[in-house]
C-alpha cells in the first residue's frame, strides 16, 4: 500500500504530463480568448436589448401597414422603400461586382488589373456621404431625377460595389490552381471550369461579400439623405425618378431628435427591423448556399 | 489473371498485384507507340526545363517516370496533354506525336487532346459537388444529358476504379466526404467517364497511406489492359512493381528509357544506377 503511492503519484503525472507553467499558460490563453469574445459580444447582445425594450412600444400590426405621418404612424413607407432601394442596389452592384471580378481575376492582364484593384479599395475608403454629395451633384441636380428611387439606389450601388468586385476577385484567386487543373485535365474550356468548377468554389465567397455589401447599404443614411430625400408615401411599382422614397435609417436618424416619445419608439422601431433584417438574410442566405454547393442539383 | 511470372520474365512481382494482358513469349512487344518524343524542348520563360526528349511511349502498359525533384517530370508529363499550356512564357521546340498527331501543331485543339489523354493528380481534387456530380462532370461536358445513360456511365466508371460498392448508396452525397484514397480514385473514375485513351498520373500515391496506395496499384495494373498509362512517381518500389518500362529523367534530359527490369537491375548508364540504389535524388 504505501510502496504503491508514489507509483501512483508518478503514473499520475505522466499521464497528465504537462508542467504547472503550461497548464497556467493555457488556463491565460484561454480566458483570454473567452474574454474577448465577450468584449464583442456583450456590447451586441447590450445594444440589442436596448434597441429591442425601446422598440416594443411601436411594434404591432399597425408599424407594417400604416405610413408615417409627420413623427407619427407607421414605417409602411420606410420598410418598401427601404426595401426597393437596397434590392434595386444589390442588382447593380452584384451584376457589375461580379463581372468585374471575375475580370480582374481572370481576363485582365496585370497591368490592367492592378488600377482596378487599387480604385476599388480607394472607393470603398471613400466617405459615404461624399459619395451622397457626388450622387446629388450628377443625378439628383444635372442629370435632373431629383431625389429618386434610382438616385439612391445607384449612390448604395457605388458604395456596394468595391466590396463585390474584391471579394469575387479574392474568392476565385482563392480556388485552388489544382481543382482547375483537374477540370482543364477533363477537357473543360476555361469558362467551362469557370462556370462549373470555380464560381462554383468561390461562391461562398462571394455572397459572403456580397451580404456584407448588403448590410452595410442598409445601414447607410448619409447618403440617401442627398440622393432619396424622404417621403410618406410609396408605390408598389415605383417611378424610378423625380419621387422622393422613404427608409428606414432616415427614421432612425430624424425621428431620434424630437421630443415625442412616440417618435422616439418610431426610430428604435426601425432599428430594430433593419437589425433584424440583416440577420434574417445572413441566416436565410447562409443556409441556400451550403445547400447549393454540398448536394447535388 | 494471376502469373508469377510474365513473358518478360518479371518475378519479382507481388503475384497477388500482377494481373496482366498475355504478351506472347519472346517477342518484341506488340504494342504500338502512343505517343512518339522527338528532340523535345520546353521552355518556361528563359527556362529550360526539358532538353531534347526523344522516346515513345507504348499503348496499353504502364510506363513509369522516375528522377529526382524538380528534375521536369511533371512537366513532361503535363506536356503529353499540353497542361503546361497556361505557363507564362512556355514554349516548346521538336516534336510530340499523340498517334501520328502533332501534338502541339496546328491541327490538334487543347480541349479535343485532353478528353483523350485524362490525368489525374497528387493531391485528390474532388469539385464541391457530389458524387455522381463529380463523375458526371466530363460527360456533361462533353454533351451528355440523358439521365439514364449518365447513370450508365458513372456506375461504369465507379466499377472500373473499384469504387461502386463503396459509394453506391451515397452517390448524392458530397465528394469531399471520401477518404483521401477513396477520393484519389473517385478522380480515376472521373477520368475514365470521359473515355480517354491514355490517363497520365502524377505522382497518385504520394498523399495516400500504403492500403490506398496498394489499392490503387492494382487499379492501374487491371486498367492497362484497356489504357495506356503514364505514372510519375518518387517511389522506386513502386515504378518497379507497376511498370513496364521506365525513363529516368535528370535535369531535363532523359537519361535513360527501358523495361523497368532493366533500368533497376542493369542500367547502362552510371547516374541511373546511382539513383535507383538510392546514393542520390
Ligand atoms: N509553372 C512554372 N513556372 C515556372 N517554372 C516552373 C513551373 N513549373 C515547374 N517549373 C520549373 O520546372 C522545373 C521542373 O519542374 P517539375 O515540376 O516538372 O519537376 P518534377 O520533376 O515534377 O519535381 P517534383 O518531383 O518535385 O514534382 C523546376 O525547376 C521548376 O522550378
Ligand atoms: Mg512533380
Amino acid at each position: 500500500m504505501i510502496a504503491a503511492r508514489p507509483a501512483e503519484g508518478a503514473a499520475g503525472r505522466a499521464r497528465t504530463g504537462i508542467s504547472l507553467g503550461r497548464r497556467v499558460r493555457h488556463r491565460t490563453a484561454v480566458v483570454l480568448v473567452w474574454l474577448s469574445v465577450a468584449i464583442v459580444l456583450l456590447p451586441l447582445a447590450h445594444m440589442f436589448a436596448m434597441v429591442t425594450s425601446h422598440a416594443v412600444r411601436a411594434l404591432s400590426p399597425k408599424l407594417f401597414t400604416t405610413s408615417t405621418a409627420g413623427v407619427a404612424g407607421g414605417l409602411e413607407n420606410a420598410i418598401v422603400g427601404t426595401i426597393q432601394l437596397v434590392v434595386l442596389a444589390t442588382v447593380a452592384a452584384v451584376t457589375l461586382g461580379v463581372l468585374g471580378g471575375i475580370w480582374v481575376r481572370e481576363f485582365a492582364s496585370p497591368r490592367a488589373a492592378f488600377p482596378v484593384r487599387l480604385a476599388a479599395d480607394v472607393l470603398a475608403g471613400v466617405p459615404s456621404i461624399v459619395i451622397g454629395y457626388f450622387g446629388y451633384v450628377t443625378m439628383v441636380t444635372w442629370l435632373g431625377w431629383g431625389f429618386s428611387l434610382l438616385a439612391g439606389a445607384l449612390a448604395l450601388a457605388v458604395i456596394m460595389l468595391p466590396y463585390v468586385l474584391r471579394a469575387t476577385d479574392l474568392a476565385i484567386g482563392r480556388v485552388s490552381e489544382e481543382l482547375r487543373d483537374a477540370s482543364t485535365a477533363l477537357g473543360a474550356t476555361q469558362a467551362a471550369t469557370l462556370r462549373r468548377v470555380i464560381l462554383r468554389s468561390a461562391l461562398s465567397g462571394i455572397v459572403t461579400g456580397a451580404l456584407l455589401a448588403v448590410g452595410i447599404a442598409l445601414g447607410e443614411t448619409a447618403p440617401l439623405l442627398y440622393t432619396a430625400g424622404w417621403s410618406n408615401y410609396w408605390g408598389l411599382l415605383p417611378s424610378f425618378t423625380h419621387n422622393p422614397v422613404g427608409y428606414l435609417t432616415y427614421v432612425v436618424w430624424t425621428f431620434i431628435n424630437q421630443p415625442f416619445a412616440e417618435a422616439h419608439a418610431l426610430a428604435y422601431a426601425a432599428a430594430f427591423l433593419l437589425m433584424i433584417l440583416v440577420l434574417l438574410l445572413n441566416v436565410v442566405v447562409r443556409r441556400v448556399i451550403v445547400r447549393h454547393t454540398e448536394e447535388a442539383r | 489473371m494471376i502469373r508469377e511470372e510474365d513473358a518478360t520474365g518479371r518475378e519479382h512481382r507481388d503475384p497477388g498485384i500482377v494481373s496482366l494482358p498475355e504478351e506472347p513469349v519472346d517477342e518484341p512487344r506488340a504494342n504500338r507507340a502512343m505517343f512518339v518524343l522527338d528532340g523535345f524542348d520546353l521552355y518556361f520563360g528563359r527556362a529550360h526545363i526539358l532538353k531534347g526528349i526523344t522516346l515513345e511511349i507504348p499503348s496499353n502498359q504502364v510506363t513509369a517516370i522516375i528522377g529526382p525533384s524538380g528534375c521536369g517530370k511533371s512537366s513532361l508529363l503535363r506536356s503529353l496533354n499540353r497542361m503546361n499550356d497556361r505557363v507564362p512564357g512556355m514554349r516548346v521546340e521538336g516534336k510530340v506525336l499523340f498517334e501520328g498527331d502533332d501534338v502541339y501543331g496546328q491541327s490538334v485543339d487543347p480541349v479535343t487532346l485532353r478528353r483523350r489523354v485524362g490525368m489525374v493528380f497528387q493531391r485528390p481534387t474532388p469539385f464541391p459537388m457530389s458524387i455522381f456530380d463529380n463523375v458526371a462532370y466530363g460527360p456533361r461536358l462533353h454533351g451528355l444529358a440523358k439521365r439514364s445513360e449518365l447513370d450508365r456511365v458513372v456506375e461504369s466508371s465507379l466499377r472500373d476504379a473499384g469504387l461502386w460498392d463503396v459509394v453506391k448508396d451515397t452517390l448524392r452525397k458530397p465528394a469531399t466526404a471520401l477518404s483521401g484514397g477513396e477520393q484519389q480514385r473517385l478522380c480515376i473514375a472521373r477520368t475514365l467517364a470521359v473515355d480517354p485513351e491514355v490517363i497520365l498520373l502524377d505522382e497518385p500515391t504520394s498523399a495516400l497511406d500504403p492500403s490506398a496506395t496498394t489499392r490503387i496499384e492494382e487499379l492501374l495494373q487491371r486498367l492497362a489492359e484497356r489504357y495506356t498509362i503514364v505514372i510519375v512517381t518518387h517511389n522506386m518500389q513502386q515504378a518497379a512493381r507497376v511498370s513496364e518500362d521506365t525513363a529516368f529523367l535528370l535535369s531535363g534530359e532523359l537519361v535513360e528509357f527501358g523495361p523497368t527490369d532493366k533500368i533497376f537491375r542493369a542500367p547502362d548508364d552510371r547516374r541511373t544506377e546511382d539513383y535507383v540504389t538510392g546514393r542520390f535524388g
